[in-house]
Order: C-alpha cells, then sequence, then structure tokens
C-alpha cells in the first residue's frame, strides 16, 4: 500500500518483491520497520527492567536474567533501533532531497541492509542457547573473557555486531556517494538541506567510527576462540586497552545518534516556524566541527580508571569544547523559532521537547565533563539519568518529531493530529517521570547496573515513580503504533506538500514514483520548493548562496576511499595494540627479534610492493585500451600477491611447528592478529583482481570502466602501504 | 623560574635568523597593510621565544614537555604566521601562468608527508637524543620543522589561491593530520618506556632538575604531559584552521575574486 507500482499485485508476489527491492525508499521503510520492531523489543526488556526494580529486594528476575536483560535493551536499542531507524530516514529522505532517482549504489543499499536481520538473528538466537550476553552493551573486559564469562553469550554479541557493524559501514559509504554524486543540478554542497548536509556527516562518522570496535571485538574474539589474552590482565593484557577502543568507538558513536536528531529539528522547526533556519552555516559548520572533535574526547568515559591527572586535565577540556558546537546549533534554532508564526503540529510540539530536554542532558554531561563531579557520580544512575536524557529525551523525541513529519510523504496520509499530541503527553510525563527522579536516585549513591537494592530512604519512592514512568512511555508507543495502523488506512489524504515545507521531497507526489520526481523546480537557493510557490520572494533574489560548480566525483571512486579509510583504522588500532604489548618491559617467550627472519620478509615485501607497480601499469593499458597488456599485467600481479601470501603460509608454518601459536604469549598474539588480517586482505584483493580479469577477458572492462577498475587500485596500493607499516612495526621494530 | 637569569639564551643563533627573515621580508615587500606586518611579528616573537626564553633553554636536554613545545612553536606557529605574513596579490605577481594541477597536488602530498613526519621522524629514540646533544644535527632539525611547517601550511592559508587546496579537502588534509599527530601523542602519553633518553638523564648544571622532580614532576610525567602536547595543541590548533576554512566555504564568492586580478596594488583587509 505504500508503493504505487505494488498496489494491486497480490499479496506473496509483493512481499517477495519488498524482499527483492533494491529502492531505496523500500529500503528505507524496511529500515524502519525493523527498527519498530526491536523498539519493541527492547522496550519490553526495560519494561522488566523498571519491574524488576520497582521495589526494593525485588525477586522478580534472577540477577543472572537482569544482566541479560540490560545488556540485551542497550545493544538493541543502540545497533537495532538507533542504527537502523536513522539510516532508514537518511535512505528515503536523502535521495529525494537532493533531486535524486536512488542512492548510489542500490545493490549495496539491499545488502546493507540485510545485514541487519542476519546480525540482529545471531544476536537473539544466544536466547536459545540458553545464554543470552550479560557483561554489558560496552562488554567490559575482563568481565567478557573466557575466565568470567564462559558461556557463548558474548561470541553471539560479538558476531552480531560485527554483523551489523559491516552492514552499518556500507551503508554509510553509499550515503557518502550518494551526497557527492548524485545532486541534481543546481544544488551546491553549500545548498543542500541541512538534514542532508548533517546525515553527510553522520555518514562520514560511521564510516571511522565502526573500526575501533571492530578492532576491538576481533582481538576479543580471539582472546575467547583462540586463548590470546589482550584483554586478560592475569596474563599479562590489558582490560584498559578494552575501554580505550570501545569509547573510541563508543563517544562518537553517541553523536551518530545526536547528529541525525540536529538534521531533524533543523528541518523542522524552520517549517512549522516558517522561517529560514537562521545562520545556515553555524548549524552546518558547527556539525562538521562535532565530527572532528568526537574523536578526541573518549577517555571522559575513563576517568575513574586512573589516567592520571595530566590526561583528566586534557580530556576534560576537550569534551567542554565540544558542548560549544552543540551549544551553538541550541542558539541557531531557538533564534529560528524566536519571532517566527509558530503552528503548533505535534511534530513541532516533539522538537520543541527535545530542545529543552537535550539542553538538560548536555548539562549533566558538562557535570560529568568535571573530573571530580565524575568520580562522584560515575556508575550512579545519574549517569543513566544523563544518557537517557539525551538518548530519549533529545533523539526519540527528534525521532517521533521526524515521524510525524514525513510519515505523509512516505505513506501518503497524514497521521492523526489528536493522537499524536495524546501521544506526545503521554511520552513528556513518563519520560520525565522516568528518568528525571534517576538524578535524584543517583545524587543519593544507587548503583547503576545492580539488580536490585536495600530499602534506603526514598530509594523505594524513587524507583517506583521511575518504573510507574515507563508504563506511560509504553501507553505512548501503542498510541503511535494505532496512529500508524488507523492513518494507513484512514488517514486523510496529505497531497504533494501538506506542510509547505521548503525542500525537493516535497515537489514529488506523496508517496513518491519509483523514479522520484517527474520534474524537478529550478534550483537556485536552499529552499527550492518555497521559491518555486513563492516567485516574489523567492530566496535567491535576496540572499546569495554559492553557485553549483557541477562537479560530482565517481561514485566507486568515492565507495573506495571511504572503505580505505575505515580499514585504515582498523589497522591503525591493530598496530597500536601490538604496539602496545610489544614495546614495555621484556615479555616471556618469543619476540619479533627472535622469532621473525626479517630479511625473508624483506624480499616478500618488495614482491608486495611490485605488484604496486605492476597493477599501476595494467591500469595504464587498460586506459589506452591495450586489453593484451592489460590481461599480462594484471596477471603478473595477480601472481605476484599469491607468491607473497605463499611468503606467509611459509612463515607461519615455521613460527607453528616452533610451538608459536596464538596463544603462545602477546607477542605471537599481536603478531599473527595483524599479519593475519592483512593476509586476509591480501587474499580478498586476489579475488576481486580475479574477478576484474576474468571480466577483461570477457570484455566487460574497457577503457570506459577504468574507474571501477581504479578503484580496485585504491584498495589494492592500501593493502600495500599497510604492509609498509606492519613491516616497518613489527619487523624492524621501529618503536624499540 | 622565569627570573633565573641563567635560563634566558640571549646569545642565541636564532636573532640572526629573525633577522634575515624580516630583511629580507622589507626589502621584498614595501608599504604592507598592518595585519601583515602584525603576522610577521608575531612569527619572529614566537621564534624567539621558542630558543631564547626558558622554554629554549629547558629544551636543551632538560625537559621533554618544554621540547615539545619548542617543536610546536617551530613546525605549526611560527610558519602559519610566515605565510599570513606574505601579501596575496604581490606574490601572485610573481608567477605569471598558474601551476599546473599536478604540481598543486604534489604540493599538497609533501606538505602532509613534512607537516605530520617531521613530529615522527625526529622522535626516533635515537634522533630525538642526537638532535638534542649536538648542535649543528639540532639547527638541522629545527629548520626542517619550519621548512616543513612552511609547506605543511602553504595548501591552506598559502598566497597563492591557485595551490590552495578546496575547503573540503582542506579539512580532510587537516583532520587526516590532526590524526596522524594523536596517534604519536597518545603512544607518547600513555607508554612506559622511554621516548627520548637524553631526558631521562638530564645534566642538572643549574640544580632545577632536582627540585622540579621532587615535586613529583618526573622524566616520566614530563614525557606523558609533551605527549599530551603534540596531540592537543596541534588538533586545537587545526579545528581553527578548519573553522576558517569553513567560513571560506559558505562565503558567496563573486566571480571576480575567484579569477584573481593580479595587477591591483589594493590588499584586502583580511588575512586569510
Ligand atoms: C554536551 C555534550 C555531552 C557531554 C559533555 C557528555 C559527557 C559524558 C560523560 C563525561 C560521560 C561519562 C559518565 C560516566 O560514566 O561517569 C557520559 C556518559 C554517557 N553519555 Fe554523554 N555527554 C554529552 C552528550 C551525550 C550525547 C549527545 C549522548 C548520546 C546521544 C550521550 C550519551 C552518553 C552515554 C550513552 C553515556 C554512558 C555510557 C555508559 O557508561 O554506558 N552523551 N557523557
Ligand atoms: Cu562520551
Amino acid at each position: 500500500m505504500l508503493q504505487p507500482d505494488s498496489l494491486g499485485a497480490d499479496s506473496r508476489r509483493n512481499l517477495f518483491s519488498w524482499i527483492c527491492s533494491v529502492d531505496h525508499k523500500r529500503i528505507g521503510i524496511m529500515y524502519m520497520l525493523l527498527a519498530v520492531f526491536f523498539l519493541l523489543v527492547g522496550g519490553v526488556e526495560a519494561l522488566l527492567i523498571r519491574a524488576q526494580l520497582a521495589v526494593p529486594k525485588n525477586d522478580l528476575v534472577s540477577p543472572q536474567m537482569f544482566n541479560q536483560l540490560f545488556t540485551l535493551h542497550g545493544t538493541t536499542m543502540v545497533f537495532l533501533v538507533g542504527m537502523p531507524v536513522f539510516t532508514g530516514f537518511s535512505n528515503f529522505i536523502v535521495p529525494l532531497m537532493i533531486g535524486a532517482k536512488d542512492v548510489a549504489f542500490p545493490r549495496l543499499n539491499a545488502m546493507s541492509f540485510w545485514m541487519l536481520p542476519f546480525g540482529a538473528t545471531l544476536l537473539y538466537f544466544s536466547f536459545f542457547t540458553g545464554s543470552a550476553p550479560d557483561a554489558g552493551w560496552f562488554s567490559y573486559a575482563p568481565l567478557s573473557t573466557k575466565p568470567f564469562s564462559s558461556l557463548p553469550g558474548v561470541d553471539y554479541w560479538i558476531i552480531g555486531l560485527a554483523v551489523m557493524g559491516i552492514g552499518s559501514i556500507s551503508g554509510a559509504i553509499n550515503i557518502v556517494a550518494t551526497v557527492m554524486c548524485c545532486r541534481a543540478p543546481g544544488m551546491s554542497l553549500q545548498r543542500v538541506p541541512l538534514f542532508v548536509w548533517i546525515m553527510f556527516m553522520q555518514a562520514i562518522l560511521i564510516v571511522i567510527t565502526i573500526p575501533p570496535l571492530n578492532s576491538a571485538i576481533s582481538m576479543l574474539l580471539i582472546d575467547r576462540m583462540l586463548g590470546a589474552a589482550f584483554f586478560e590482565p592475569a596474563r599479562g593484557g590489558s582490560a584498559l586497552l578494552w575501554q580505550h577502543f570501545f569509547w573510541m568507538f563508543g563517544h562518537p558513536e553517541v553523536y551518530v545518534f545526536a547528529l541525525p536528531a540536529f538534521a531533524i529539528v533543523s528541518e523542522v522547526i524552520p517549517v512549522f516556524s516558517r522561517k529560514p533556519i537562521y545562520g545556515y552555516a553555524f548549524v552546518a559548520g558547527s556539525s562538521t566541527i562535532i565530527v572532528l572533535l568526537s574523536y578526541t574526547v573518549w577517555a571522559h568515559h575513563m576517568f575513574a580508571v586512573g589516567l592520571g591527572m595530566g590526561p583528566n586535565i586534557f580530556f576534560a577540556a576537550a569534551t567542554l569544547l565540544i558542548a560549544l558546537p552543540t551549544g551553538v546549533k541550541i542558539f541557531n534554532w531557538t533564534a529560528t523559532l524566536w519571532g517566527g508564526s509558530i503552528r503548533f503540529t505535534t511534530a513541532m510540539l516533539f522538537a520543541i521537547a527535545f530542545l529543552i530536554q537535550f539542553v538538560v542532558g548536555g548539562l549533566t554531561g558538562i557535570m560529568f565533563a568535571t573530573v571530580p563531579v565524575d568520580w562522584q557520580l560515575t556508575d550512579t544512575y545519574f549517569v543513566v539519568a544523563h544518557f537517557h536524557y539525551v538518548l530519549v529525551g533529545g533523539i526519540v523525541f527528534s525521532l517521533f518529531a521526524a515521524t510525524f513529519y514525513w510519515f505523509p510523504k512516505i505513506s501518503g496520509r497524514m497521521l492523526n493530529e489528536k493522537l499524536g499530541k495524546l501521544q506526545f503527553w503521554l511520552w513528556l510525563i513518563g519520560f520525565n517521570a522516568t528518568f528525571g527522579i534517576q538524578h535524584l536516585l543517583g545524587l543519593m549513591g544507587m548503583p547503576r547496573r545492580v539488580y536490585t537494592y536495600d530499602d534506603n530512604p526514598g530509594w523505594a519512592l524513587c524507583n517506583g515513580i521511575s518504573s510507574a514512568g515507563a508504563v506511560f512511555m509504553a501507553a505512548g508507543t501503542l498510541v503511535l503504533v494505532w496512529n500508524i495502523l488507523k492513518s494507513m488506512k484512514s488517514g486523510a489524504v496529505a497531497g504533494n506538500n501538506p506542510w509547505e515545507g521548503f525542500t525537493l521531497e516535497w515537489a514529488t507526489t506523496s508517496p513518491p514514483p519509483l523514479e522520484n520526481f517527474k520534474e524537478l523546480p529550478e534550483i537556485k537557493s536552499r529552499r527550492p520548493v518555497w521559491d518555486a510557490d513563492h516567485p516574489d520572494l523567492a530566496d535567491w533574489k535576496s540572499e546569495k548562496t554559492p553557485e553549483d560548480r557541477g562537479h560530482r566525483p565517481a561514485g566507486a571512486k568515492v565507495a573506495a576511499w571511504s572503505f580505505v579509510i575505515s580499514e585504515a583504522i582498523f589497522f591503525i588500532l591493530l598496530l597500536v595494540s601490538y604496539v602496545v604489548f610489544n614495546s614495555g618491559d621484556e615479555i616471556e617467550g618469543p619476540t619479533s627479534e627472535t622469532a621473525l627472519d626479517v630479511s625473508r620478509t624483506g624480499f616478500f615485501t618488495l614482491i608486495l610492493l611490485s605488484s604496486s607497480l605492476t597493477f599501476w601499469i595494467a591500469e595504464r593499458c587498460l586506459r589506452r585500451d591495450k586489453i593484451g597488456g592489460f590481461k599480462l599485467w594484471l596477471g603478473l600481479t595477480i601472481l605476484l600477491g599469491c607468491v607473497f601470501i605463499g611468503g606467509q603460509v611459509w612463515e607461519y608454518s615455521g613460527l607453528i611447528s616452533n610451538g608459536i601459536t596464538v596463544n603462545r604469549n602477546l607477542f605471537a598474539s599481536t603478531f599473527f592478529t595483524v599479519t593475519g588480517f592483512h593476509g586476509l586482505h591480501v587474499t580478498g584483493g586476489i579475488i576481486v583482481l580475479g574477478i576484474m580479469y576474468m571480466l577483461g577477458r570477457l570484455g566487460y572492462l574497457t577503457s570506459k570502466r577504468t574507474h571501477v577498475f581504479a578503484a580496485v587500485g585504491v584498495y589494492w596500493h592500501f593493502v600495500d602501504v599497510v604492509w609498509i607499516a606492519v613491516f616497518s612495526i613489527i619487523y624492524l621494530d621501529v618503536f624499540k | 623560574m622565569m627570573l633565573i637569569p641563567e635560563l634566558w639564551n640571549w646569545d642565541s643563533l636564532v636573532w640572526l635568523a629573525i633577522g634575515i627573515i624580516l630583511l629580507v621580508y622589507f626589502v621584498t615587500f614595501k608599504g604592507m597593510p598592518p595585519l601583515r606586518r602584525f603576522a610577521l611579528g608575531l612569527g619572529v616573537a614566537f621564534m624567539a621565544v621558542a630558543f631564547v626564553s626558558p622554554i629554549g633553554y629547558l629544551a636543551n636536554g632538560y625537559v621533554f614537555s618544554a621540547h615539545m613545545i619548542q617543536h610546536l612553536l617551530m613546525l605549526l606557529i611560527v610558519p602559519l604566521c610566515l605565510i599570513l605574513a606574505l601579501p596575496k596579490q604581490r606574490v601572485a605577481s610573481w608567477f605569471s601562468d598558474t601551476p599546473k594541477p599536478q604540481l598543486a597536488k604534489a604540493l599538497v602530498m609533501i606538505g602532509w608527508i613534512g607537516g605530520v613526519g617531521a613530529m615522527w621522524f625526529w622522535h626516533v629514540p635515537n634522533l630525538c637524543s642526537v638532535s638534542t646533544q649536538n648542535a649543528s644535527i639540532g639547527l638541522l632539525r629545527d629548520s626542517s620543522f619550519m621548512l616543513a611547517g612552511l609547506v605543511f601550511w602553504w595548501p591552506i592559508f598559502g598566497p597563492l589561491e591557485s595551490t590552495r587546496l578546496s575547503p573540503p579537502s582542506g579539512i580532510v588534509y587537516l583532520f587526516s593530520a590532526c590524526l596522524g599527530c594523536t596517534l604519536l601523542g597518545i603512544y607518547i602519553t600513555f607508554t612506559n618506556s622511554i621516548v627520548c633518553p637524553v631526558f631521562a638523564q638530564s645534566v642538572d648544571s643549574l640544580g632545577i632538575m632536582a627540585s622540579l622532580q621532587a615535586a613529583g614532576f618526573t622524566p616520566m610525567v614530563d614525557q606523558n604531559l609533551g605527549g599530551l602536547l603534540m596531540w592537543v595543541p596541534p588538533c586545537t590548533l587545526y579545528v581553527g584552521a578548519i573553522i576558517s576554512l569553513l567560513c571560506r566555504w559558505y562565503k558567496v564568492l563573486d566571480p571576480e575574486t575567484i579569477k584573481g586580478p593580479v595587477a591591483s596594488d589594493h590588499e584586502p583587509a583580511h588575512l586569510v
């Protein structure tokens, strides 16, 4: 019923056509539906947590079960609600807003989506093994290592996350390429709607922020499966390293959620204030700055672990700094509201509530940035209150705003405003009751992550209020679900532009046709639809914006570079762990000096490096349409790659026959991890080169398609560059 | 501490370098607007601070973090000031035709590798010690920092419009440079091994090290502080530069300024 092309088809074919769809709108909707489903799952888990905590000394669920509940709740909300729902909106709205037909890589898009249910199944399958993960959404080591979590729950957690991470990165690369390569003529990057710009920044942030998590979980998996000891202090590992890696992912991740919220309110507030946003450049620019800064503050989650005075002070200062670009935006939104002719639609109400509640969450965040305050309050319910104010009060509220704002475009029908307002008030009351009171509980010293508590003065009452509030939120959610079901059947018909919106998605029908637009209005400003509707008051007449110079890079190149950057960060962190474990005091057992043959590997290094050269020559041949030379040099490249892998096999078998295996000591663990992942990348590269070779033979690869081959080249050269780093750090020991 | 006269290197060679820079500048560019002259003044003042003030003295084998401050001044601050002191139109008029795109690209690569690489290169433990103990290698190091800094800032703030990066690429350039120094900074901050051995056993000719150490400022703390200094201030500076790039990007350029009228002597009031 959502797609005109699917109207009338019989339901079985209909379902099948959804599964096979590569249309960005359908994939966007599937992302959202998946998120809604898991919002309900995670919500039920939350309700169980609150039910257990409603009264002191409760025994509704066992301690073990309680740990599983809060672990799955956190993991679900982060990876199966937060990530997909915003990717869904991004998928649906971004191509429409930039006047594109689809995303840059529709099939990659479908694959990215299907990774999610796959990962989710792995994660929840752990339930049936009798041991759901129970080490927290952050899986702190050493709790998450084998000696303390011997059941397979954590393994499912790791593998589920890895699968979903791959999906998230490829989805994000797609958005990056779409925004860079598919904008309609006239839409310079300085003219894209703020939603597009900020989601572009968010996609970039995903590309660089998931790799640290991937490094961390691969190392944890190697610990658990192969007996290494990266994160086991008892065997020389470092539990702190896990925290560093995890928060290097975890802090930017909170901005992966915060940015879309900013993106949404930056569209909703101007439209319902009937004004352009105040200070477009500030909102856009400060989002860019946030991406950069979010990478510099992770250790504020670690003030209590004893980093030392210097690092604590620096990270505190950086944390305060990152509040500035957020503050700038709050100012811009408020200034947009100021003097506007405001329409208090449900979407607008949610956006305004977002503004206020996010500020509260930001303020408690700033309190935490002050180290002594953090020492007092960390691991109490004050932290729970803080991040739920930003995550729920901020982000979920903005999500509701987005739902009410774009539902008409997605479905062609309006949501019911009366039910919407009912839902709004239920959530407003429920949310503030549940989490507001937790500030107090935190100040009174109630620790987080405990399954029950003593009947201390006031605790029972506060917890009771907190649990009661959760019921209001649950009721509000049911109202929303009811509203959606009802409106899809019998809601008022929306028309193209029910809110008198400014941006291109409102220039087409609701829902949009398969190819999105019959025709596009002229784009000469940041509000093309407004310009078309009000020719006399058009923006471009009063305010100049940088012209579109028409430059659109090749999608394959953008994708290759984004991928390589992401992989580079993954390897950098693995190498960091090598340096951490191999530069200190002497370690027992084999080391790089005693175990490795530098000159032999030096030879294979030259082999690998020369394969970059042969690749380059092959690319030149292809560009000049010399297919014979192309096949020859490409074949040579593949051969050199295989020789390198052969060298690695030789080296490995020598080491293993000397009893040097992954679990021998930390040198061996780090060595095998780094070189093993590199070897996998070379192998993957060889396979892709093989495919290229076949395409060349079959005549599909010609000088016109060099950009695809060039994109493969970016990857191949990258793998070589990584090896240079690996060789200098591990074999040449430059850090000693 | 500032008051101890021995800590000031009044007879430092840097005065000579400063003299040459000033001379060349004022002979080549006459009648510069005050803002440019101010940038020049700031640049040479920081040079003096880096070598004449106690920072210069302590950097010489006593305090690792002072040594780091000296590097930062020479690699980032001084070259930035000097580049900002160059008048756009005058420099542009030296080059009759615009440089080839390949040249501009190569310059960017060299700039990035130089800017990030200099820090890495001179902190290989042995090089770090040698350049501190041996005056001529020290000179080589300091001038290489300065040179690297100039090439590093050139694609961002250089006077030639045609060799500048577009703002988005400039942001990538600066952000990746920030990651580059972050990595080394993290290593130096958190490692337990000695990065620059001379500072671990500094000869204490003035008798100040003992009191510093007694106050808890051990070589290890010193080194951690040095790591943080290499990491946070440069990144902050880069973020500042990124903000200026963003401003440039969102500003509407009228077609004339893009083409760049070469002949006119008129200098705009702003620096970048
Ligand atoms: C003004 C901006 C912010 C500041 C200064 C800030 C600061 C902090 C600090 C210092 C902590 C550590 C508290 C502790 O564990 O002792 C923390 C925790 C947390 N923050 Fe924020 N924060 C800010 C914004 C956000 C945003 C926007 C989000 C989410 C979108 C967020 C989500 C979280 C989460 C999830 C945790 C807890 C993680 C855990 O321990 O499981 N914060 N915040
Ligand atoms: Cu954080």
